[in-house]
């Protein structure tokens, strides 16, 4: 600690100060103004917990709230703009700087500093103007929360934008850590904000608990970093990685640490975590108990894309390791077929959206490690848009609709009044996800699945082809969706939260029984309460501020589709990523895997899979759009094709031929009674017999510590008995003892 | 008697004059109070002088504070007197031009001033009220 | 000359200030009397400001200590002015001021009272300049003297007496056993000047083992000035005094004559130790340890045992004066830890804060002494009339019961002050507490740092009692009031803001301790070869090679020769 400091000293916003030791290439001071964009949600943030404590009770949050993330979305442009291709870092703060030696790896410096590259740019322009658009369609939904609440709401929002902001700005793991804690930490509270409902509790806590295992691995990843790197900034980190891609490039795979294999995979396992893959995917289906805006902004477009984030963004450390991309491809690859094939047997269309959520992401990591962090980034660029359109279109039906979400109980929605835009609006959205040809969504899927056919030679394949499979079952639930909710006969049956409109108290299972009771029951197309319900209901339309963000995120999705014609090599992300640490380009197509090097494929042989024979690249187009038709032509037949009532469908008659596995898939393959059995119950034995040894051992342990000074003191109390004499003969005997002990040690 | 011879008497000269001079001044001050002073014998004043205390009796007995405050009084003057002497008798050795000599003279007037604190302090005390 | 003088300048100051004191206080208008706490403060502020201007310049192996040294004791002397305020003679001044009294120049004690805590302050100061036994001496008994007056006049009633005599007598003892000590150790090494005793020490060292009487001394000298420090086997004393005193004077008995006594200490072991493990930059004993095995063996001792009985007997204590005597005892033990860690030999690079135990000590005093303030001046700003009209101070831990809901600033102040002594994280305490657990780690003493670690856990038991009984219960049946000195309350919540506002000052007062405790490098004046063959002549006599303690062993001809560290 000699020039350092517990106590950093303040110098928040020192505009360029000069970091000796970030030694690493081209890398140029920043400006100054980058940290406003981290600032300003905080100071939202803050403003909101203001509002809170002074019992505000008008719209003031949401409006303050929209205005600081556009003005942190303006930044952000303007970052993009300064930045021109390069590499920069602006330290604003000094936050950690401790050393306890003056060695290699004795001082451990975390600033509160920003590392903007271009990756970094197209992740902040999606993260801070879709918070911007979520934050005003928020501004109407949750209007019936007016008061607390709503500065609560808006307070862990902004919380959530500054958080993520961290992430994804911070130039060293531990800002980033920092930042992917306190995603998980608004993503907790915000799901949680029905904190009466004990569900949504439930579900807070799920996600919470879940999300630390991949937390825990993250965190050790970090250490494991700085032990062996002796730092924790990026720029350090892959000056240092840098060898061994050279080793790698040149056939020495030998020449790597197994640490330095070690520590993607740790960030893998964090990056399951937060991003829902397999095996930690289950906290995200239910994490859709939160507020629909929460759903959309979180747990679809932006915190769910941390993951893919950090592996983009440690992608030389990955490059590195033997295993980790291969694990990521079979991960990514079942993960979008086993959430696919949920999502297919699931009512509740948020729930369906939920499960799509995490299957596009297994295609996101499915890209990474087909060395096509390119296509990842697009996808998840263009998945943000249209999956925020997906999830608020559900969120306008569940407002509208006292909290309906099942699919056998609305029909029609888009053609009545008022709903147009929300109809026209989940179209889009719809064709985007089932990757109908010239959509955005088919663009940056085919991009992922021409490369899982290119890059992995003959072994992988098979991932390409579920890849592949996937795409047929997405367009199928997807249009389900469609088909069943927004157009057919006009009719519904509201949910049971007629004040709070959100407030809808179903879970999983017990949605299906009540479900099946109502099925039958007949409503007229102009919108009678269902039995039951005391009172007329008429579903309400949405206002001007969620038709006018669907309509926004609605263009946005199909716009999205124009980057791809933008530039060379696919277009504008993909030029953003491959100037950014992400990049593989520079190497050719994938020449420097650790993995390929390791004798998976010979390296020497052709490292391009075919395709009926031909370059994916080129036939890819027409196959997957073919799947996509595919899948769409049977949702229209099973779904659409001559359905009289929101209950029943064609698909119905199916659903015995199948036996039990489509009961298997609407319990979503019992992994969560899996996980119970396997992990909560053998847990909960576990912490029972620590309670005994906690009780009888540790307690025991603690009380003979707290009863042994009482003890001593006792024994010791006759020497303070306030006599003169006593105490100076005690002070004589004292100093007697001190020298005799001594001198006998001496001696 | 040829050693007293060597011995320069006159040297010791001064000396004597002192001495007759204590003298002088002793019975000068004897007399004087037996001429002129008045005479009121009683038993108390009959006692062997132990600075007011009975001579005769328990030695475990209180006595007037004051007699510490005296003492103490004393105390002051009296180092005052035992620094001066060894300042005066050294001070003239130093030659004029040497720096120290400032230090010197400005050291035991610093002396002095703390003597004239204690005495101020004694005096605001009360210490020379005998009432 | 002068320029010698220059470093007395803050002491010089004190003094004028105690005279001036000394006569105002006793002049018989009142405005002039109540001056006397401002003129002490003015006193010692401007004590202070130049001795933050001294340059360090004293010939001791620690002759950074006295800029920084003088500053703390200045700087906490303020407070302690504050909360010393109407300590004495309050009812006679009450009486005075509603004419049922006349002023008495002979009753009044304010004047002493105040003059004498200048004097104390004073010789605490003079400690750090001593560059002599003999100045040591004097200064460390112009510390203790007054202290004994002011605790005997501080309340009246024989509990403040009995407490005066017995702190007077057992100080006389400690005095004279550390008296002896000195003269041993002029006897052992024929010089009073401390720089030439650490040079004959470090020669006797480094020319095999040590004279046996100047290591007597030594050790003597050490475990006499423990009384100051209040370190066992000296700390019989503590609680009955500090119980005895009014609150105040117990605060200033924690700090001043502790301060004196470390510094004492710091610079009697600075004779004997770590510099001397470099002799003209050679290390003779291999880095680490260069303190003599038998004054290791007896701090190391004294701390384990000091720590460990403050701790175990304030758990017991219902009193919160005695509590807080014994955890001075404690927490003299928790520094003696760092008194022993010592500097990292006189190195100018990598001489860091974390590394350098003279510097923990020297900063913890200062935290100590800020945190027992709070708690002292809480106890101090409550009080009741007993059943005789004399205004008792709060003192068991039923008086300060719901103190943070009857009155929030005294509770407050309870609560951070508590925390802080207990050494929590972020408080002030922590960093003084981190310095001495780094200083002991790095000076690879690891069992002493257990030690610590399980006292400061039995600490939290006591410190935490506090803050929970003034913070958590309910305020009920205490009859006790704010005082109405507005001063003391006012120290207390100073010393609390200090525990959070000086955390933001902790880097550069830990610099400053670390630029304090930095040890001379030693020079004898010999080459190594002369060194060396004073070690081979000396070597073959039996009993001097088979010292068992870690720091002693004389090393074998040659073996840290390029052995560099």
């Amino acid at each position: 600690m000699n020039s350092g400091s517990i106590i950093p000293v303040l110098n928040l916003l020192a505009a360029g100060a000069e970091e000796g030791h970030a030694s690493a290439g081209p890398v140029a001071h920043g400006p100054w103004w980058v940290a406003l964009i981290v600032v300003l949600p905080m100071l939202g943030a803050m403003l909101c917990g203001a509002a809170a404590a002074l019992k505000v009770r008008s719209k003031l949050p949401a409006f303050l709230t929209v205005g600081l993330l556009g003005a942190s979305c303006a930044l952000a442009v303007s970052m993009y703009l300064e930045l021109a291709g390069g590499r920069s870092i602006t330290v604003s703060y000094r936050w950690i700087d401790f050393a306890w030696g003056t060695g290699e790896g004795q001082r451990l410096v975390a600033n509160f500093g920003f590392y903007i590259d271009s990756l970094t740019c197209l992740w902040m322009l999606f993260v801070t103007g879709l918070a911007t658009l979520i934050a005003l369609y928020a501004s109407e939904y949750m209007s019936h929360d007016q008061g607390v609440g709503y500065c609560r709401f808006f307070a862990a929002f902004n919380l959530f934008v500054f958080s993520m902001a961290c992430l994804v700005m911070g130039d060293n793991l531990l800002l980033l850590y920092l930042g992917w804690e306190g995603v998980g930490l608004c993503s907790y509270l915000l799901i949680g904000y029905f904190y009466k409902r004990p569900a949504a509790v439930a579900a807070a806590k799920k996600a919470f608990i879940v999300n630390r295992i991949g937390d825990l691995a993250l965190a050790l990843g970090t250490m494991l970093a700085f032990v062996h790197f002796g730092s924790v900034e990026y720029a350090v980190i892959f000056a240092k990685a840098q060898p061994y891609i050279e080793a790698i490039k040149s056939g020495h795979l030998d020449q790597v640490p197994f640490v330095v294999q070690v520590i993607p995979l740790l960030f893998m396992v964090g990056a399951f975590g937060k991003s829902a893959q397999l095996p930690l995917y289950v906290w995200l289906p239910d994490a859709m108990e939160g507020p629909t805006p929460v759903s959309a902004l979180i747990h679809a477009a932006t915190m769910v894309t941390a993951g893919v984030y950090l592996i983009a963004r440690t992608y030389p450390i990955f490059l590195c390791s033997e295993y980790a991309l291969p694990v990521v491809a079979w991960v990514g690859a079942l993960t979008a077929l086993l959430a696919a094939t949920i999502g297919m047997a699931q009512f509740d269309i948020k729930r369906i959206m939920a499960y799509s959520t995490v299957s596009q992401l297994g295609y996101m990591f499915a890209g990474l490690a087909f060395l096509s962090s390119a296509g990842a980034a697009y996808h998840v660029f263009t998945h943000a848009f249209f999956k925020a359109t997906l999830f608020l279109c559900c969120g306008a039906v569940m407002h509208g609709f006292a909290g309906q979400l099942d699919l056998r109980k609305l029909s029609g929605v888009a053609f009545m009044k008022g709903w147009g835009i929300v109809g026209l609006a989940m179209l889009i959205g719809c064709l985007n996800l089932a990757g109908v040809p010239f959509t955005a969504g088919f663009f940056s899927k085919d991009m992922i699945l021409a490369e899982s056919f290119v890059t992995m030679g003959p072994g992988y394949q098979v991932l390409g082809w579920v890849l592949l499979l996937t795409a047929g079952l997405t367009a199928y639930y997807t249009f389900r969706v469609f088909f069943r909710v927004f157009v057919g006969p006009k009719t519904f049956e509201p949910g049971d939260e007629l004040h709070a409109h959100d407030d809808h108290g179903h879970d999983a299972h017990g949605h299906d029984s009540r479900g099946d009771a109502h099925a039958e029951a007949e409503h007229g197309p102009a919108g009678h309460a269902a039995p039951g319900h005391g009172h007329d209901f008429h579903p309400h339309a949405p206002g001007w501020a969620i038709n006018l963000v669907l309509l926004i995120l609605a263009a946005a999705s199909i716009a999205a589709a124009l980057p791809y014609f933008m530039g060379e090599h696919g277009g504008w992300v993909p030029k953003l990523v491959h100037e950014s640490s992400a990049t593989t380009i520079s190497d050719g197509h994938g020449s420097t895997a650790a993995f390929l090097a390791s004798g998976l494929h010979e390296p020497g042989a052709s490292a391009h899979g075919t395709l009926f024979g031909q370059d994916p690249h080129k036939i890819m187009y027409y196959v997957s759009g073919a799947i996509g038709a595919v899948g769409i032509a049977i949702a229209f037949v099973l779904h659409y094709a001559g359905r009289k009532t929101a209950g029943t469908s064609r698909a119905d008659a199916l659903v015995p031929a199948l036996g039990p596995v489509a009961g298997w898939a609407r319990r979503k393959w019992l992994v969560d009674e899996l996980y119970d059995a396997l992990v909560r119950t053998p847990l909960w034995v576990l912490s029972h017999v620590f309670h005994l040894i906690d009780k009888l051992l540790i307690d025991g342990l603690v009380n003979l510590f707290g009863w042994l000074p009482r003890a001593a003191a006792q024994r010791l109390r006759p020497t303070q008995g306030g006599d003169l004499h006593g105490y100076a003969a005690g002070m004589a005997v004292g100093l007697g003892a001190v020298l005799i002990l001594v001198w006998m040690l001496i001696l | 008697m040829s050693t007293l011879g060597e011995v320069n008497l006159s040297s010791y000269l001064p000396l004597m004059v002192v001495v007759l001079m204590a003298a002088t001044f002793a019975a000068i001050n004897i007399v004087g109070t037996l001429l002129i002073g008045p005479k009121r014998p009683g038993k108390t004043k009959g006692l062997t002088y132990e600075s007011g205390m009975n001579p005769v009796g328990t030695a475990r007995k209180r006595f007037n504070v004051r007699f510490y405050l005296i003492a103490m009084v004393f105390l002051v003057f009296d180092v005052e007197i035992v620094f001066l002497y060894p300042w005066a008798a050294t001070y003239p050795n130093l030659a004029m031009s040497d720096p120290d000599r400032v230090i010197w003279f400005w050291r035991i007037l610093f002396f002095l001033f703390t003597t004239v604190v204690a005495y101020v302090y004694g005096y605001r005390k009360g210490v020379f009220r005998f009432d | 000359m002068i320029e010698r003088l220059s470093l007395l300048y803050p002491e010089i100051v004190l003094f004028l200030g105690a005279c001036l004191v000394m006569v105002i206080g006793l002049s018989p208008k009142r405005e002039v009397r109540s001056l006397c706490g401002f003129a002490s403060a003015g006193s010692l502020l401007i004590a202070g400001l130049l001795a933050i201007n001294t340059s360090a310049g004293n010939t001791t192996p620690l002759p950074g200590l006295l800029p920084y040294v003088k500053a703390i004791l200045a700087g906490v002397g303020l407070l302690l002015v504050l909360l010393l305020s109407g300590v004495v003679d309050r009812r006679d001044e009450e009486e005075i001021a509603a004419g049922r009294r006349a002023f008495s120049a002979m009753r009044s004690n304010r004047a002493e009272f105040h003059a004498f805590f200048l004097f104390s302050l004073m010789g605490a100061m003079l400690c750090a300049t001593a560059d002599d036994l003999i100045w040591l001496f004097l200064a460390l008994e112009l510390t203790s003297l007054p202290t004994y007056v002011m605790v005997a006049v501080s309340t009246r009633g024989t509990r403040a007496q009995e407490a005066g005599v017995k702190y007077f007598f057992l100080g006389a003892l400690g005095a004279g056993i550390f008296l002896y000590g000195f003269a041993l150790l002029y006897g052992g090494t024929g010089s009073t000047n401390l720089a030439q005793i650490a040079r004959e020490l470090a020669r006797q060292g480094a020319a095999g083992d040590i004279n046996p009487i100047a290591m007597a001394g030594l050790m003597l000298a050490v475990v006499g000035v423990s009384f100051k420090i209040a370190a066992v086997p000296m700390h019989f004393y503590t609680p009955d005094v500090y119980q005895g005193a009014a609150a105040p004077v117990s605060a200033m008995l924690a700090f001043v004559p502790k301060t004196a006594g470390f510094v004492t200490i710091l610079t009697l072991v600075s004779c004997a130790g770590w510099s001397y493990g470099f002799v003209d930059g050679r290390d003779v004993y291999g880095a680490g340890f260069a303190l003599p095995a038998e004054l290791r063996i007896a701090l190391w001792v004294i701390a384990a045992l000091t720590m460990t009985v403050g701790n175990v007997m304030a758990v017991l204590q219902t009193s919160i004066k005695r509590m807080l005597g014994y955890s001075s005892v404690a927490h003299s033990g928790y520094m003696l830890v760092g008194v022993l860690a010592g500097a990292a030999a006189g190195e100018e690079s990598g001489y860091s804060f974390a590394q350098s135990g003279v510097a923990a000590v020297l900063f913890y005093l200062l935290v100590y002494g800020v945190g027992n303030l709070g708690a002292f001046a809480v106890l101090a700003s409550m009080e009741r009339r007993n059943p005789d009209g004399e205004l008792v101070e709060a003192d068991e831990f039923g008086d300060v019961r719901g103190l943070c809901r009857s009155s929030p600033l005294a509770g407050w102040t309870m609560v951070l002050s508590a925390l802080s002594l207990l050494g929590l994280p972020p408080l002030l305490g922590f960093f003084g507490k981190f310095g001495l657990f780094s200083a002991g780690i790095a000076a690879g003493d690891y069992a002493l740092v257990v030690i610590l670690g399980l006292n400061s856990a039995i600490a939290a038991f006591y410190y935490l009692r506090l803050v929970a009984v003034s913070l958590l219960d309910e305020p009920q049946g205490s009859t006790y009031a704010p005082t109405t000195i507005l001063a003391r309350p006012l120290a207390g919540a100073v010393s609390a803001l200090g525990v959070i506002v000086l955390i933001a000052f902790a880097e550069p007062l830990m610099q400053a301790a670390t630029k304090a405790g930095r040890v001379a490098p030693m020079t004898l004046g010999v080459s190594p070869e002369g060194v060396r063959r004073a070690q081979t002549t000396e070597l073959p006599e039996p009993g001097t090679g088979d010292r068992g303690a870690p720091s002693g062993a004389p090393a074998p001809e040659g073996e840290h020769d390029g052995a560099g560290h």
